[in-house]
């Protein structure tokens, strides 16, 4: 195998597939990349069997074929070299040699045969706008469990309907669900757990892609494919039943407040500093015309800030993880105002976005006895 | 008169064996033991006077002490029974005095402190209290009345069998001067050979002997020591106030099987029950627990530990049970097991973060619990159990912790073993 590459494009698509690549030893080949050259483009593939990525870039192919090399080894030299194209050589005991401007250099890589193979992609189920994705992802994956005991929480619930896109995940004590409605080309209804390191490394693919690009979504009986151009990210599906979520959504709250997002965020962060570190707890309590929270800690000091608030119900008082709505405030966008529903200090409160994007998020959340 | 600091510690003879005695009149003056028959695991969990003679002592393996005394009558013993007197000379000790608090089942301390207009001198109250303990309960006692817990303990020792002692105001030193160091709660077969090394045997040798050194070598305890020995409450628990010490930081369960154990199933099924009893625990003391370990003993004595943290705080059964098989299953290496242990850690006073998922069946369970432990306030331990934990259902050994005491704290532990 022969061809050059140019340096910040080979930088760039190998830099995408580091999160994968297996930083321990125990199975070498596993911390190499396998590098397969035709056409006019070279394929970078990385896995760890749980997740696997594969980028591409335009190279000048001049024998094609593959190898497999050291993806971090390779990709830390790459960096420094100068911007420049690079020519790759490979021998036929598994040798790169290199050629840079005025670097001449030889990485020892591996057979391709001993590189796992990565599953065929099936058909499409559905064409998912990569915005619409990337902001399922980044509301619903701080709330995925990182017990894992708990394994069927550690991902996220997709659900595929004709009309709609659903993405809902928990940790057993908070649980965060987004949906947006439109045709996404789905002919049946489909579920799947993804893992949150899948939905991580699919917001680094998708990170630098224009606001018009899709995804492309299949699944096969244990993975799941997520294509983005010429981008593919392969995982396998978790397994276990995700909890029936619908029967702890509230199906109504007597109470709601609205609060400016931004102040309510500040006050909380700050409150925060005076609740216990592990728990977090803090203490909200509701009242005609104001929000007042407060945290306390014995031995070190207390704290209160009272938040003017549009609210005429009952005086109630609730205990939260500070962290947990903390979570909700950084993740809900840029909007000026946040709902906060509630019943009492024994059910589960909600947040809300006061006025949405075009996409629905609900983020339910109990409360702490304190 | 009024009295200064005035601490009671009252101590029941005997009790296990003198309450055998009050259902069973034959066993007057013989040798008994109680804690389980001589050819069982466990240890003894008291011997009458007759039986001490022989070198029988609590704490030493029910065969152990089947060797030095084969004529002794040994007994399972009746927990239910100690409870109740337990209850009955507390009921006493409550009218005598506002602060009482129950070290174990059969001794508690009374905090008498300008009481004096109400009992004339401290011996005369403390023969009227002996009287009417002896006279609703038919049980004997020793008390010792001192200036601080530690004296008082010490007294009442000394006092022994039912005696009462008085250490005058200032006397405390000269008192427990003459007597060997191991007489000074805390001081054990470990920390009195370390202080034979430096030529002590005596708490007056201890009392003589240089602040520094002490902390020197035995750090924090070393200074506890010295108090100890000028007759102060010092270290630990003695340094509370009566009734007002912290709330135990963990609470456990073991059982020693009479014979070691490799099924699976039972097993699993004691695990329920110690999980059970520690649950029960829980409750009564009003926390929550936030990690579960256990613990196993092979037959070879080699013991590991395993913890883990639940997701949410808990004391309901349905919860833990499942954390505390998993953590078995994940770590029983198969091999016949010998002791069980069931510890809960992390205790909180409030439930913390309350689960959305769990939260209905957690707050059912709560409600049944409640009602369930009623019904075992009333009939007994064994009255309702989990089903899991039927194949578990051991008798309750005889030991000086139950759960449940007034007005017990302080140790830091709430512990128990069946």
């Amino acid at each position: 195998m022969e061809f050059t590459v140019n340096r910040s494009d080979l930088v760039r698509e190998l830099s995408l597939s580091q999160g994968v690549v297996e930083k321990k030893t125990t199975i070498p080949i596993l911390s190499n990349v396998l590098i397969e050259a035709s056409g006019d483009g070279l394929q970078l593939t990385a896995t760890d069997l749980e997740l696997a990525i594969e980028c591409s870039c335009p190279a000048e192919v001049k024998t094609a074929g593959a190898g497999t090399l050291p993806a971090k080894r390779l990709l830390d030299y790459a960096r420094l070299l100068p911007d420049a194209p690079i020519h790759f050589r490979f021998t036929e005991s598994h040798w790169a040699n290199l050629t840079c401007g005025r670097a001449r250099t030889k990485i020892a890589g591996m057979s391709r045969e001993s590189f796992p193979e990565v599953p065929g992609r099936p058909p499409a189920l559905a064409e998912i706008p990569a915005a619409v994705l990337v902001k399922l992802i980044n509301r619903t994956a701080f709330a995925v469990s990182v017990e894992e005991s708990r394994f069927a929480l550690n991902g996220a619930q997709l659900l595929l309907a004709p009309e709609r896109l659903t993405m809902v995940a928990t940790d057993g004590h908070r649980l965060a669900l987004c949906e947006e409605t439109g045709d996404f080309g789905a002919a049946a209804a489909h579920k799947a757990l993804i893992p949150k390191k899948a939905m991580m490394e699919l917001l680094k693919l998708l990170h630098d892609d224009d606001p018009e690009a899709k995804v492309e979504f299949s699944a096969d009986e244990n993975h799941l494919f997520f294509g983005a151009g010429r981008r593919l990210l392969v995982s396998r599906k978790l397994t276990g039943n995700f909890p029936d979520y619908e029967r702890v959504l509230p199906a109504e709250h007597p109470n709601r407040v609205a609060l400016s997002r931004e102040e309510f965020r500040a006050a909380v962060e700050r409150v925060a500093q005076f609740s216990d570190e592990r728990s977090h707890a803090i203490r909200i309590g509701f009242s005609p015309g104001e929000v007042k929270l407060h945290a306390s800690l014995s031995d070190t000091g207390s704290t209160e800030e009272t938040l003017p608030a549009v609210y005429d119900g009952p005086e109630v008082q609730v205990g939260f993880n500070a962290q947990y709505i903390m979570d909700f405030l950084r993740a809900v966008g840029e909007g000026e105002e946040v709902l906060f529903l509630f019943r009492d200090s024994n059910s589960a409160g909600e947040l809300r976005p006061a006025e949405g994007d075009g996409l629905s998020y609900r983020y339910i959340v109990m409360p702490m006895r304190i | 008169m009024e009295w200064p600091r005035t601490i009671f510690h009252v101590d029941m003879d005997a009790f296990f064996v003198s309450v055998e005695e009050l259902y069973n009149p034959s066993l007057h003056g013989k040798p008994v033991v109680v804690g389980g028959r001589p050819d069982q695991r466990g240890v003894v969990a008291a011997a009458s006077y007759a039986a001490r003679k022989f070198g029988v002592h609590s704490a030493m393996p029910l065969r152990a002490a089947y060797r030095l005394c084969p004529q002794a009558v040994f007994l399972e013993g009746h927990p239910r029974w100690y409870r109740e007197y337990s209850r009955r000379v507390y009921r006493i000790l409550t009218r005598f005095a506002p602060a009482v608090e129950m070290a174990s089942i059969d001794e508690a301390y009374l905090d008498l402190t300008g009481a004096g207009r109400l009992y004339g001198a401290p011996l005369r109250a403390a023969h009227d209290l002996h009287q009417a303990i002896k006279e609703e309960t038919g049980l004997n006692c020793s008390i010792g009345v001192a200036t601080s817990r530690m004296v008082a303990k010490v007294c009442s020792g000394q006092a022994k069998p039912n005696g009462i002692l008085w250490v005058l105001p200032g006397c405390e030193a000269r008192f427990l001067a003459p007597l060997d160091v191991r007489k000074i709660p805390g001081v054990g077969q470990v920390t009195a050979e370390r202080l034979r090394e430096l030529g002590v045997r005596k708490v007056g040798d201890l009392a003589r002997l240089d602040e520094g050194l002490l902390r020197e070598r035995f750090g924090k305890w070393g200074l506890a020591l010295a108090g100890k020995a000028r007759g102060e409450d010092a270290g630990a628990w003695f340094d509370g106030e009566i009734g007002a010490a912290e709330p135990p930081k963990s609470v456990s369960h073991e059982h020693t099987f009479d014979e070691d154990v490799a099924e699976a199933q039972a097993l699993e099924a004691t695990l329920v029950k110690l999980t059970e009893m520690v649950a029960r625990r829980l409750r009564g003391h009003g926390l929550y627990a936030r990690t579960l370990q256990i613990k196993l003993r092979y037959s070879d004595f080699s013991t590991i530990t395993r913890a883990k943290t639940l997701p949410c705080a808990t004391h309901v059964d349905a919860e833990m049970v499942p954390a505390v098989l998993e953590l078995f299953r994940a770590h029983w290496k198969r091999k016949p097991v010998r002791l069980l242990g069931v510890y809960a850690q992390s205790l909180t006073p409030s439930e913390g973060q309350l689960s959305l998922l769990e939260h209905d069946k957690v707050e059912r369970w709560q409600r049944a619990l409640d009602a369930v432990d009623k019904l075992r306030d009333r009939f007994g331990e064994s009255s309702v159990t989990l089903a899991a934990g039927l194949r578990g259902g051991f008798r309750e050994r005889a030991h000086e912790n139950p759960a449940g005491l007034p007005g017990k704290h302080g140790s830091g532990k709430d512990s128990g073993e069946s």
